[in-house]
């Protein structure tokens, strides 16, 4: 399932870019993250929670910084979660890529590409689209409320 | 399916009181017919199934001040051969009788299928066209809420955890009033919709005009819908095929379907405007 949202945030490239690259405390952009953590390099964990309908998910896994390039202003991570509980698990890679607009003002494109896999992908795959865009909204709220702040 | 406790309540406030106690963990029971096979599939894991079967003064169906009242253990079936459904509101009654299969009517309940809140259900664009309302009760006392109100998001409904779909209130059809339920069955008889519609028409006397009309949709976005769209086209119009054609149009407007083994999502919003229509046609036909 992929999609692709953009964004103008008022902030210039550089600091958001600082942002995008602080991975625990951008995951606190993105709702229902909880207890990032650096496990070494460029690998991550945490946990998402999210509701799809009656069904409360807490998906575990690991996040990968898989590239970081500044000169062309773009990385991507792959993230990998599973829910113990519910018999279900994601996998996915995102793209982000910024463009300056002004000094002031940057687009922030982001494309993902994602997985859901087990009973919850049956089930859930009318909503999940939603939900994603959803919370790709609220993401790119959250960021340009944490560079507002600071 | 995971091991889990089972309660069987005595009275409505004893299952209050169990959904106070055990908050989320807890999960009410009436037929089964929905929660089972999620618990069946682990997405749901309650530790505790609270069962309404021993609570009494849920399972009839009567007729008072111009409206049906069904209570919320009242069974598909049972509802199906209610002489006040029959004789009142027929509608209802077909609409019911082509849920899933002679089985699953026998067990699921009309309260329980509210709350299951499945976008794909039969009954909710029903209620919605005959502008029922439902009784949500908890501890607190018990509140109205609209048909179209009701259902909130994909599975998701207004229903808070503490409260209980205690009954169902569907006003009767005035006069020069029809109604009819319309299921898109492409695969087999006890399947989900590949679109529905539901429409009440009510003309004037001389049934040359609509004087009133409601109509809604199911299997066509995350929550059954009210086309609101295609009521305005034809309310105080006169009768013409062309603005039940576009009624049917205008009911796209509500859609956003899903594309999946029923149908792309493009073919169920075409098949929207043809079921929207045809059960217009058969609303005012029943009508007259």
């Amino acid at each position: 399932m992929k999609f692709s949202q953009s964004a103008t945030v008022p902030a210039g490239r550089e600091p958001l870019w600082q942002l995008l690259m602080d991975i625990p405390r951008v995951a606190t952009c993105l709702p229902g993250v909880e207890g990032v953590e650096q496990l070494d390099g460029e690998t991550y964990q945490g946990t998402l929670k999210v509701r799809v309908g009656p069904i409360a998910l807490s998906l575990q896994g690991k996040i990968v910084l898989e590239e970081k390039d500044q000169a062309a202003w773009r990385a991507a991570l792959r993230a990998e979660a599973e829910d113990r509980r519910v018999a279900g698990a994601m996998r996915g890679k995102s793209t982000m890529e910024l463009k300056e607009l002004s000094a002031g003002e940057t687009e922030l494109t982001v494309e993902t590409d994602v997985n859901i896999l087990g009973k919850i992908g049956e089930f859930g795959q009318p909503i999940i689209r939603k939900k994603a865009d959803q919370m790709l909204t609220k993401f790119i709220d959250n960021i340009k409320k944490e560079l507002a702040a600071n | 399916m995971i091991a889990f406790d089972y309660r069987t309540p005595g009275s409505l406030e004893e299952a209050y009181a169990d959904l106070k106690e055990l908050g989320s963990d807890g999960k009410i029971i009436a037929g089964g017919t929905a929660l089972v096979i999620m618990m069946k599939q682990q997405l749901l894991q309650p530790t505790c199934v609270i069962s309404l079967r021993n609570v009494a003064g849920l399972s009839d169906v009567a007729e008072n001040n111009g409206s049906v009242h069904i209570g919320g253990l009242v069974t598909h079936a049972h509802l199906d051969a209610s002489d006040v459904v029959q004789g009142k509101l027929p509608v209802l009654g077909a609409t019911y009788h082509h849920v899933a299969t002679q089985r699953v009517r026998t067990m699921a309940t009309v309260g329980g299928g509210l709350a299951h809140a499945d976008p794909n259900q039969d009954p909710p664009p029903t209620f919605i066209a005959l502008g029922a309302s439902f009784e949500l009760s908890s501890a607190g006392g018990t509140r109205s809420v609209a048909a179209e109100d009701f259902f909130s998001d994909y599975y998701e409904t207004v229903l808070e955890p503490e409260e209980i779909v205690t009954g169902v209130s569907v006003p009767l059809m005035g006069a020069n009033s029809g109604a009819a339920y319309l299921k898109f069955l492409p695969r087999s008889a006890d399947d989900y919709a590949t679109v529905s519609a539901a429409a009440v028409v009510t003309l004037d006397d001389a049934k040359t005009t609509i004087k009133d009309v409601r109509i809604a949709m199911g299997s066509v976005n995350t929550t059954p819908v009210r086309a609101t769209a295609s009521e305005d086209v034809l309310r105080g119009q006169p009768l013409k095929a062309e603005g039940l054609r576009e009624a049917g149009e205008k009911a796209k407007d509500h859609t956003d379907p899903v594309s999946d083994f029923r149908g792309s999502g493009s073919y169920k919003t075409q098949m929207a405007a043809v079921f929207v229509r045809r059960a217009l046609e058969q609303a005012i036909a029943n009508a007259g």
